[in-house]
């Protein structure tokens, strides 16, 4: 809808002029970051990284996407800024119950006959993913021989994913989600608490390892028997998300699971080397 | 003399115009004068030339007419004739004498007139009167002689000349005179302009001399304020002025302006630099500081405090926050209530109060090597639309100055703002803070939302193409979903009579479990709280005491736990789950778990795996990774030394067919347990699998434990077709086997039937029970503030729980209110409304836990007030159900305090994005 209206603005005259100056800025601030970083954002959708942009521009008070990338490239520190700004943080813990739910009764049963699992969070912002991953496998009792691994292009998240903490504020939320996900134990004991996060055990924390990856320019760095990416590739544009699949397919074990979030879908090229698991789940194994 | 006396400019042009006016006088009465004497002398000469010309004339007429008056009476012989000549002759004497006199002065006529004199008289005595005498004789012959002789003739002519002559020396000395006048004119004529030249000159001098006093004077008034004004108001600077005049009133009225634009310029100044010093400061004790810093010094204050108001109502109070050069803490109170005090009265009045000369003050102002009295005091209120905010109190060595004063005066208004600014800001940045994170969070979701829609689109046009396929599919699935309706149906009728079936043991277990648990529940609370012993009123015995009942109790629990599994399992409540275990993995696991217990009790731990296993097993890993656990638990708690081994191995087929007939055409695993530890007494052996069985009574006090292990190790392996076999001897040891067949889906149901899965946490060993044994995470704290002052409602029916929970609760200062029952708890959420949270046990009697969450949720003012509901620890059915009923969360009893704590923060903080 918004798409629509955007469109039609862009539509007369003056407006198509500036918004090709905008894409061009765009672009070279894009490839300005690539170049001075090795981030690379020049293929994530558009529509999402302006608003971004703009975002920052308006904080700064700044009047031209083109004083942003000067800004990235003469003030320390700035670049970081804007690579924070540009990756995605929203998570929560048990996000979409029913996927949670439908792993432990359909996908579960499946990774029990492995002696060791290796689980791939890909794009996982804070970590709330693969904790939340990691309390379903202690209850399902192969957290033990469970290895988690959580990536994220963005360091500083990655940093605070592995500190295993997150806001009291939030936490009722993840009660409920827990609940729905049809949680088996009692979601207070796996955390403790003080008076502004709480702090998930130990145990949970021990077999999660959290690195910095990037989608974009990093290869693949092992086998996984699931890889989760679930409302990442919506940020990506087609080329990207053909390489995110072409990365996640490689990846895969055989017979290994991906899940995708609730609105994404398999890529028509890899739809055929898939089995969609659970049909509306958006969980597919891997022929 | 001159110099002090005071001359103003209208005296100085007064004066000036009165000595011009003076000079002009003078002159004008010296001209006047010298005309005047010039006139004189000039009417003098005049006069005195013409009688000289007169005199002169009359004399040469008499003398004339004397001679003609003889001849004629010569001739004619009348008398009357001769009366000329007697005229002539009596009056030209007095001619002569009067001309005598006049020309006194000038010898030469003098002499002329003598000459005349002598020729008349001698014309008379020798011409005249002889030859009258002849005509009165008629001596005619006298006469004729007379004639002849001619003598008169010759004296008249003498006389003629001499009269020229007169005549002549007259004219040449009034000439003379004429001259002398002229001279006396023409130097009057040059004086005249001489005294003008002088006069202008004076009239000169004394206006330039007035119009410079004046002039320079208000030029130099002028040019210290052009000074002062191209100095970008430098006002230091003071006009000087000499004189003593208006332009002196002037500068000094000027003067004073600047003096007082100069205080009211330091005034603003210091104003402003007080009001700068605010920006960037976020935080009320860093300002009240700043303030401090700044202000006293500007006032020349040796010491100060700030006060703030906190509270509201009559909890009002004034809190000191900050001090200047304090002497030590002791030094000012730290508080006051309104009223109370200058500091409070202030606060009430409104109004500074200035306290000078105090005669002894407790407070002294403290240096490296003096203590000084302070002199003065000054108590002034800060305020803020009209509402005091803070009283300041400054002390000072010296007096307070009225510049301080009303500096002061001033900056109570800024600052009053400043203030309120500040703890305005901090509010406002908490808000940001918020609403930033919400703003983050919600464009975050906005994204994502506008992505999917994006997605969306493109889904759609895949559903278009496929909706066609889609639609053969339906008919398909719409005939195998009749199918499975039908299906279903049966499954439901079926499982209904099961459920029905079950519930009485269910209902009982879980009876039994909260029966149980409720008083052990206090008992841990108390006996925790006791041995924290927090308040030190128990001595280090007691504690140790209270602590001991603690773990008793919470063995006491493990106790509690085991008979629940037990008789789940004896009641045929579990459930498999059969899947492909991988068989090489199994002492893998066992030795990540037991490495450390071995390598802390010096015991070898060895596990083996002998070739010829079959890969997979089909069984439920996890019953038989329990059962494993048990056993080794079991085999590390009765060894001292030695070792401990695990040995996989196929079992021997013959050894099958004795022990598992049923099993024996499929992989049957062996899997033994030796250990060298006490052994078991052969008469013994078969008594260990008995539930609370151990070898004797020391056994049990010796190395723990319920004796419930193997019991529950042996039902498991029962339920997984499998059996245990046990050889030992007395000192050398014991061997558990573990026989395990492999078994399909269908094997496992008839093994265990499939009811309603009662039992959740029972399936995990090793979960930790109980408070005490959880470990306190890093970072997590014993951080109260949450807690304070929050009201939370207790809705539980056992007093022994109550009565812990309310202690454990009220000593982190929260509110706690109990209820009995849900139809009290309903009726204390309807009179009190306002709680924080809610912990709802969930068996009450009266009305239960689930019906009373039940009618709190239908109330749309309480339904999002968090319930959490505690429950029997085993009941996954329970929390279902409570769940359903409307708890938020839950926690099992015996509650874990700190767990209940940890959950509590989590429902008592205020949530953001939902």
């Amino acid at each position: 809808m918004s798409v629509e209206r955007e469109d039609k603005h862009a539509g007369s005259g003056t407006n198509a002029a500036q918004s090709e100056r905008e894409k061009l800025e765009i672009h070279l601030l894009l490839e300005g970051i690539y170049s001075a970083s090795g981030f690379d954002f020049r293929n994530y959708a558009r529509s999402s990284l302006r608003r971004r942009i703009y975002h920052r521009m308006q904080l700064d008070g700044l009047l031209t996407v083109t004083s942003l990338l000067e800004k990235a490239l003469h003030e320390p520190g700035y670049l970081d800024l804007l690579v924070n700004d540009f990756s995605i943080k929203v998570t929560e813990m048990f996000r979409d119950p029913s996927f949670f739910r439908l792993f432990r009764q359909r996908v579960v049963p499946e990774l029990r006959r492995y002696p060791e699992i290796r689980i791939w969070h890909a794009g996982c912002a804070t970590g709330e993913e693969a904790y939340s991953m990691a309390i379903l496998l202690q209850e399902e009792g192969l957290l033990e021989r469970t290895k988690l691994y959580g990536t994220d292009m963005n360091e500083q998240v990655v940093r605070s994913a592995r500190e295993g903490r997150f806001p009291l504020k939030r936490m009722q939320a993840y009660t409920k989600n827990y609940l729905q996900a049809g949680g088996a134990g009692e979601f207070s004991s796996y955390y403790s608490t003080n008076h502004e996060y709480a702090l998930f055990d130990p145990s949970i924390k021990a077999n999660i390892t959290f690195a910095q990856h990037n989608l974009a320019t990093d290869r693949s760095f092992n086998e996984f028997h699931v890889i989760l990416c679930r409302n990442v590739l919506i940020y990506f544009d087609a080329v990207l998300q053909r390489r995110s699949h072409g990365l996640f397919y490689d990846s895969l074990a055989p017979e290994g699971f991906i899940g995708l979030g609730h609105m994404e879908t398999m890529a028509a090229a890899y739809k055929a080397k898939y089995e969609e698991w659970i049909p509306p789940g958006h969980l597919y194994r891997k022929k | 003399m001159l110099r002090e006396m005071r001359i103003n400019i209208r005296s100085k042009i007064a004066i000036g115009y009165l000595l011009i006016i003076c000079c002009l006088g003078v002159s004008i009465v010296v001209v006047t004068e010298r005309i005047a004497s010039l006139q004189e002398e000039i009417g003098t000469l005049t006069s005195r030339d013409i009688e000289i010309h007169n005199l002169i004339a009359s004399i040469r007429y008499h003398a004339i007419s004397m001679e003609s008056s003889q001849r004629g009476y010569l001739i004619t012989g009348s008398d009357a004739d001769l009366v000329p000549y007697t005229d002539g002759k009596a009056k030209w004497e007095a001619g002569y004498n009067s001309l005598s006199q006049l020309i006194s002065q000038q010898p030469g006529m003098k002499n002329e007139l003598e000459e005349i004199k002598l020729t008349i008289e001698k014309w008379i005595d020798e011409v005249g009167d002889p030859a009258i005498e002849l005509r009165k004789r008629n001596d005619s012959a006298g006469m004729i002689r007379f004639f002849t002789e001619e003598s008169g003739r010759t004296s008249l002519d003498a006389l003629k000349e001499r009269f020229g002559s007169l005549t002549n020396r007259q004219i040449e000395s009034t000439r003379l005179h004429i001259l002398g006048l002229d001279n006396r004119n023409r130097l009057l004529t040059v004086s005249l302009y001489v005294m003008l030249a002088v006069v202008a000159a004076v009239a000169f001098l004394i206006v330039s001399f007035v119009s410079g006093s004046i002039v320079n004077t208000i030029k130099r008034v002028v040019k210290t304020i052009a000074e002062i004004a191209s100095a970008g108001g430098d006002l230091t600077a003071r006009i000087e002025v000499r004189t003593k005049d208006e332009i002196k009133d002037l500068a000094d009225a000027t003067n004073q302006l600047l003096a007082s634009l100069e205080t009211e310029n330091w005034i603003k100044t210091k104003v402003a630099e007080v009001a700068t010093m605010n920006q960037g400061i976020t935080e009320l004790n860093a300002l009240a500081e700043a303030f401090l810093a700044k202000v006293a010094p500007i006032v020349d204050a040796a010491h100060g405090l700030f006060y703030i108001r906190e509270g509201s109502g009559s909890g009002q109070r004034l809190v000191r926050i900050a001090s200047y050069a304090s002497d030590s803490d002791a030094s000012g109170r730290s508080g006051f209530r309104m009223g109370e005090g200058l500091i409070g009265q202030c606060a009430q009045d409104k109004r500074p109060f200035l306290l000078n000369k105090l005669p002894e003050h407790d407070v002294k102002i403290v240096s490296g090597l003096a203590r000084v009295t302070p002199q003065s005091l000054l108590v002034f209120p800060i305020e803020f639309e009209g509402k005091v905010e803070a009283v300041v109190e400054f002390a000072s060595v010296t007096s307070f100055s009225t510049q301080h004063l009303k500096l002061l005066e001033q900056i109570e208004d800024h600052f009053g703002v400043a203030l309120n600014n500040v703890a305005g800001r901090m509010e406002v940045e908490r808000l940001l803070s918020e609403s930033r994170q919400l703003t983050e969070e919600l464009q975050a979701q906005t994204e994502e939302l506008q992505t999917q829609s994006e997605e969306l689109q493109l889904q759609q046009e895949e559903m278009r193409i496929t909706s066609e396929h889609l639609a053969e599919q339906k008919k398909f699935a719409e005939r195998k979903t009749r199918e499975l309706e039908s299906a279903q149906k049966e499954l439901e009728a079926y499982s209904e009579e099961l459920r029905k079936s079950s519930q009485y043991k269910s209902n009982f277990l879980a009876n039994m479990s909260h029966e149980l648990r409720t008083p052990l529940n206090s008992i841990l609370i108390l006996s925790q709280l006791l041995s924290e012993n927090e308040n030190g009123t128990l001595s280090e015995e007691e504690a140790g005491y209270a602590a001991i009942i603690h773990t008793s109790g919470n063995d006491l629990l493990a106790l509690i736990d085991d008979i629940l599994d037990l008789s789940k399992v004896e009641a045929g409540k579990i459930t498999l789950t059969i899947d492909e275990v991988n068989v090489s993995e199994i002492p893998e696991q066992m030795k990540l778990r037991f490495d450390s217990v071995a390598n802390s009790k010096g015991l070898a731990f060895d596990c083996r795996v002998i070739d010829g296993v079959p890969p997979l097993l089909h069984t439920d890993g996890q019953r038989l990774q329990q059962i494993l656990t048990n056993l080794l638990s079991n085999a590390f708690k009765f060894t001292e030394r030695g070792s401990v081994a695990l040995t996989v191995r196929s079992a021997d087929p013959h050894k099958v067919q004795e022990a598992l007939p049923l099993h024996a055409s499929g992989d049957v695993l062996e899997i033994a347990v030796t250990d060298t530890g006490i052994g078991i007494p052969e008469q013994k052996q078969e008594l260990i699998f008995e539930a609370f069985r151990q070898v004797d009574g020391n056994t049990n006090r010796q190395y723990g434990g319920t004796g419930l292990g193997l019991s529950i190790c042996r039902e498991f392996a029962k339920l997984l077709g499998g059996t245990i076999e046990l050889t030992s001897r007395v000192g050398e040891g014991s061997t558990f086997t573990l026989y395990v067949p492999s078994i399909s889906g269908e094997q496992a149901e008839r093994l265990a039937s499939a009811y309603e899965e009662a039992a959740a946490a029972v399936m995990m060993p090793e979960t930790p029970h109980v408070a005490a044994d959880r470990p306190q995470t890093e970072g997590a704290d014993k951080d109260d503030r949450l807690f304070k002052g929050k009201r939370v409602l207790l809705v539980e029916d056992d007093d022994r729980n109550v009565y812990a929970l309310v202690r454990a609760l009220e000593q982190k200062a929260i509110e706690v209110k109990v209820a009995g029952n849900g139809k009290e708890c309903l009726r204390i959420m309807k009179e009190e409304p306002g709680f924080d949270l809610v912990l709802m046990d969930v068996m009450m009697p009266v009305m239960d836990g689930l019906e009373t969450m039940g009618v709190i949720r239908r109330d749309p003012a309480l339904k999002d007030t968090p319930i959490i509901a505690l429950t029997a620890k085993a009941m996954k059915s329970d929390r279902e159900k409570c769940l359903e009923a409307g708890a938020s969360d839950y926690i099992s009893k015996p509650l874990n305090m700190e767990q209940l704590f940890s959950l509590m923060r989590v429902w008592l903080t205020k949530q953001v994005g939902h």
